[in-house]
């Protein structure tokens, strides 16, 4: 297939007016012959039909729209018919950038309602317009940390989400930047805040607490935060939106940060993206947050309206200088979370939250009853999300569900030997009772 | 362009005033121009060392980012927090209100090294 | 009719929430329990479809104007593409699927490696970075890794003048210092000028090829040599990739690493400010040194592999990359084939001096008569009274268009970078190549109109000033 509307008529027109017999004349004016290229080795194009038999035999090979008990940052959960309505017209995807305000309102107020529904969420005052995902953005809140409080020691939780922990590592590594890993306790699974206490001093600039973490313990983040507060480090805190509705909000524990991955709201898995990171600050750091911050103004006639602003902060304008590189983050998807943030509403929201957890405390019930399962962190709270330690065989165990077309908990064991036959369940409002039942049954029978 | 007669310049625009001890810092009449419309400033930490010429404050409009530069050496004693909620005062009163900060300088020779104000305007 | 969304009145939103199956539980201790009820509102489904779809018409975008946004390659983005991307066969995956469930993902993601090494030259990429400057900054740590392994400490890094602000900014985050290159009188880098920077601790060069002004950096071979006999490497900026395709490939003229938009040159759409996709290429030397997981093909099976650990520059985002994005660019490679991606290039070089020579004697052209995708000119001393470049861009607006890219690249004063694209018409060309020109005459005739442009969009020029004095950045 061919995408090009100039026929060979209008082809020799436009060489005439430029002067030159043909476009391989064009090029050799400007690139010497030695550096030209050998023809392609690719296949032939594509029709249309072909194009979409090729990618429904790919399709085909995937084992897809399973029965999903598998989370660890990646969650199904319920897409609105709505969100992919709106996120699908081309007005939104296929515009560029909001350069020129004025032809870009439908975007920019798009996002700053997506940044208002953030601060809502989280209680902060201050959103941009998205990171690529959770895990950048959760580097870039480090960042953020080391730059607001000028003091280079960060203490992260060890319960963070082991692909962000990766992330940061990666972003930290060659700057003048040390990365401090606090243990979770192996009883509770959660921080310890006597812990904490003794690895701070005031040369540690921020606390990165995420919650609820990786194995889906709910920390007290109100203790943890106090005690980051007294030794003057930035509270910097990874929330799930989705548990929002529940749990208590960043701004309730005085975080400064909050970071998070966003996919939960809108987007679905694919394969782990494209998702959306959010981040969130206090007033105090506007001026240092990374990325586009939208901002409200008005027109020449008073009218209002939504530009770019605190833009000296960024590439474009402080090159070298800036608060981060990032220009292209994730519009789109943040869109769809704010699309299905207003879909929800208030009331939704908390709906949602108190659904996935009465479903992942029955689904833990039930699991709790099987023998050979018992629970890693048997009087944590959580939220969507729990670990179990078996006897079974889990290879066996994961097989059987297959053959359900169920999608397992995830195997922690592969991760780290630490965890062996530890398997982590998650539970969204997507799982009915049947599809819990019916796991539980066979997690019985393996 | 407004060029007072007491004060000493850089030739990176900034005007320094001396008080005693200390010297008061801002950017000129000619900078706050060029730069149009000033909506945002970095202002330093009291209790900071700056050498002469060292970057030590930001000054930014909606399209660009400029740093400011200690015309001498010395430690900051006090910042002029206004600017951080109103930039704008740089744009109405360059030498006056719209101050930066305040060093307490380290070698009063250093002031002699600046450029006096019709240096400055010639410079233009 | 200009409502925020919480402006509007409702008290009752559509029933969204699947019903609670099971009893509802959700007590706990008050330590962790939330007090705070968020304020978003409770909207029926019908107010948000009307809302939602009233913003959309107050954008102008790719599929209902001409937007030749200079640097961004804004190409029709193939509806088919859209259509695939959406199947629930990939979209339903979980990233923590075993190999054997993913497979079909997989052999996409192979099969654009594979096509972006053919059309690069390139022997290895990684599908991870989100973004054209997430991919600079992988795949310069890629490079700081390299120097690493070879115990060789290389602290600076050249970026010409005129390259986009996330090359130096990408650099400062990979723990470089910068040094800026100025370009020479024809724009484009000097070897002379290349070698009074050059020192022993440089670790490489950031170029784009064609530059920002749209001009084929021709020293390239002599520069590359200067770079490689220093010890040093050569980074290739992809974002103007799509002049290339089929002509020249990156590696063969001497490039070591390079990053590839592909929501510029391989037409995925850029949905208002993302999601992009950054993969970095490198030559063999450097396979070792990529983010982990690559994907691999054994047996006729693709396979997860996490490579040397200790090499790698370890994750750049979680999980694999942006699917969606991937799967739309492997689509469009197969659509064009490997002719069609070279006619591709070729054209976008056409039309780009076909608006060059229709402008060429109304203003100034900095970098001359030629050109590759794209272009910059200069409208200064071209226009009316005390009209500006950004007037002009404004007035644009009025007539339909998106602005080109304005005052970029900072070497050029009034900058006004156009490029057209392979995929606009003749017709379309003329059309708004005659727009341009009656702009630039009305600055003249009539500057009072440039300087109150826009007054056709839905809002008239906004107060950027104000906007960043006072931010207000949510309801």
């Amino acid at each position: 297939m061919n995408y090009i509307p100039v026929n060979e008529q209008d082809r020799k027109e436009m060489l005439d007016r430029i002067g030159v017999k043909s476009i391989e004349e064009l090029l050799a004016l400007q690139i010497p012959e030695s550096l030209r290229a050998k023809k392609l080795n690719l296949p032939e194009g594509l029709s249309e039909q072909e194009l979409s038999a090729l990618f429904k035999n790919y399709a085909g090979k995937n084992k897809s729209n399973l029965v999903c008990f598998r989370g660890a940052g990646v969650y199904d959960h319920f897409v609105p018919s709505l969100v992919d309505e709106i996120t699908g017209r081309s007005e939104f995807s296929t515009a560029y950038t909001p350069y020129q305000a004025e032809a870009s309102q439908g975007t920019l107020q798009a996002i700053f309602e997506y940044q208002s529904m953030i601060c809502e969420l989280t209680g902060l005052d201050c959103a941009n317009a998205s990171m690529y995902d959770g895990a950048t953005a959760v580097a870039e809140a480090v960042l953020l940390a080391v730059r607001t409080s000028r003091k280079n020691k960060i203490i992260i939780s060890s319960g963070v989400n082991p692909e962000y922990l990766s992330v940061v590592e990666t972003y930290t590594k060659n700057l003048d930047v040390e990365i401090i890993k606090i243990k979770i306790d192996e009883k509770t699974g959660a921080l310890d805040k006597n812990v904490l206490q003794s690895m701070l001093s005031d040369d540690i600039g921020a606390v990165v607490v995420q919650s609820p973490n990786f194995f889906g313990v709910v920390e007290d983040m109100l203790s943890l935060s106090e005690t980051a507060k007294n030794k003057n480090a930035l509270f910097v805190t990874i929330v799930n939106p989705a548990s929002l509705g529940i749990l208590k909000t960043p701004c309730e524990y005085n975080a400064d940060i909050a970071a998070g991955e966003g996919q939960v709201f809108g987007n679905r898995m694919h394969l782990g993206g494209s998702t959306f990171g959010f981040l969130a600050v206090k007033k105090a750091l506007e001026w240092k947050i990374p990325g586009r911050v939208v901002g409200q103004t008005v027109d020449k006639n008073g009218k209002r309206g939504f530009v770019l602003t605190l833009q000296s902060r960024e590439q474009h304008i402080r090159r070298e200088k800036a608060t981060s590189n990032i220009c292209t983050n994730a519009a789109l998807n943040a869109f769809a979370g704010c699309v299905y943030m207003a879909c929800l509403g208030s009331s939704g929201i908390k709906e949602l939250a108190e659904t996935n957890i009465s479903k992942a405390r029955y689904a833990f019930n039930a699991i709790k009853k099987l023998e050979g399962f018992e629970p890693l962190f048997a009087n944590s709270l959580f939220f969507n999300e729990f670990v179990f330690k078996t006897v079974k065989n889990v290879k066996k165990i994961e097989k059987a569900l297959l053959k359900e077309n169920i999608l397992g908990p995830l195997n922690l064991g592969a991760f780290d030997k630490k965890y062996k036959n530890c398997l982590m369940f998650a539970v969204t409002e997507k799982r009915t009772k049947q599809e819990i039942d019916k796991l539980t049954d066979i997690l019985n029978r393996a | 362009m407004n060029v007072p007669n007491e004060l000493f310049y850089a030739k990176t625009h900034e005007w320094a005033r001396k008080e005693g001890k200390k010297v008061y810092v801002g950017i000129t009449d000619h900078a706050q121009h060029e730069i149009t419309d000033i909506v945002h400033v970095e202002l330093p930490e009291v209790g900071k060392k700056f050498s002469k010429s060292q970057p030590c404050a930001v000054v930014e409009s909606v399209k660009s980012a400029f740093d400011i530069y200690s015309p001498v050496s010395g430690t900051v004693v006090e910042v002029n927090e206004e600017l951080l909620s109103s930039p704008e005062i740089i744009n109405q009163s360059p030498y006056e209100k719209g101050f930066f900060f305040v060093l307490e300088i380290e070698n009063e020779n250093e002031l002699k090294e600046l450029m006096s104000a019709e240096d400055y305007k010639k410079s233009l | 009719m200009n409502k925020l969304i919480n402006e509007i009145r409702s008290n009752r939103n559509t029933d969204r929430v699947i019903k609670c199956d099971v009893p509802l539980d959700i007590e706990m201790d008050v330590r962790y329990k939330g007090q705070k009820s968020t304020n978003i509102p409770n909207l029926s489904e019908n107010t948000l479809l009307r809302h939602f779809t009233n913003l959309s018409r107050r954008n102008y975008a790719l599929s209902t104007t001409f937007y030749p946004l200079g640097s961004c390659t804004m190409k029709y983005n193939p509806v088919v593409n859209e259509k695939i991307a959406a199947f629930e066969e990939f979209s339903s995956v979980h990233p923590y699927q075993s190999e054997e469930t993913v497979q079909g993902s997989l052999e996409i993601m192979y099969e654009l490696e594979k096509s972006l090494c053919e059309v690069s030259g390139m022997d290895n990429f990684t599908l991870q970075p989100a973004a054209g400057a997430h991919g600079e900054y992988a795949g310069l740590l890629i490079i700081a890794g390299y120097f690493k392994s070879i115990k060789e400490k290389r602290t600076k890094i050249i970026v010409p003048d005129s390259a986009h602000g996330t090359n130096p900014a990408s650099a400062a985050l990979a723990g470089f210092e910068i040094i800026s290159l100025k370009s020479d009188e024809n724009g484009i880098v000097s070897p002379e000028n290349l070698k009074a920077v050059l020192t022993k601790d440089v670790a490489c060069m950031m170029m784009t090829v064609p530059n920002t002004l749209g001009v084929f950096e021709k020293n390239i071979a002599e520069i590359s040599e200067i770079l490689h006999q220093n010890g040093s490497l050569l980074y290739y900026d992809g974002a103007n990739l799509n002049a290339v395709m089929g002509i020249v490939k990156p590696a063969d003229i001497g490039f070591d690493v390079m990053h590839i938009n592909l929501h510029k040159t391989f037409a995925t759409p850029h949905g208002g400010g993302g999601p992009g996709a950054g993969p970095v290429g490198v030559k063999a030397f450097l396979k070792d040194f990529l983010p982990v997981p690559v994907i691999v093909k054994e047996n006729n099976k693709f396979k997860i592999s996490f490579g040397d650990k200790k090499k790698s520059i370890g994750k750049m985002k979680a999980f694999f990359g942006n699917f969606p994005v991937l799967l739309k660019a492997c689509a469009y490679i197969k659509a064009l084939g490997g002719a069609g991606l070279k006619e591709a290039s070729e054209q976008a070089v056409l039309n780009a001096n076909y608006v060059l020579s229709s402008l060429k004697d109304k203003v100034s052209i900095p970098a001359g008569s030629v050109c590759m995708h794209e272009f910059v000119l200069s409208s200064k001393g071209h226009l009316g009274d005390g009209v500006k470049t950004l007037d002009v861009a404004k007035k644009l607006l009025d007539y339909g268009y998106y602005a080109p890219t304005i005052y970029f690249p900072l070497i050029v004063e009034e900058a006004m970078m156009i490029e057209p694209t392979e995929t606009e018409s003749k017709q379309v060309l003329d059309e708004f190549t005659d727009v341009l020109l009656k702009i630039i005459e009305e600055s003249v005739s009539n500057p009072e109109i440039l300087h109150n442009a826009p007054v056709n969009t839905y809002v008239s020029r906004l107060n950027e000033v104000e906007a960043a004095r006072k931010p207000k950045l949510h309801w």
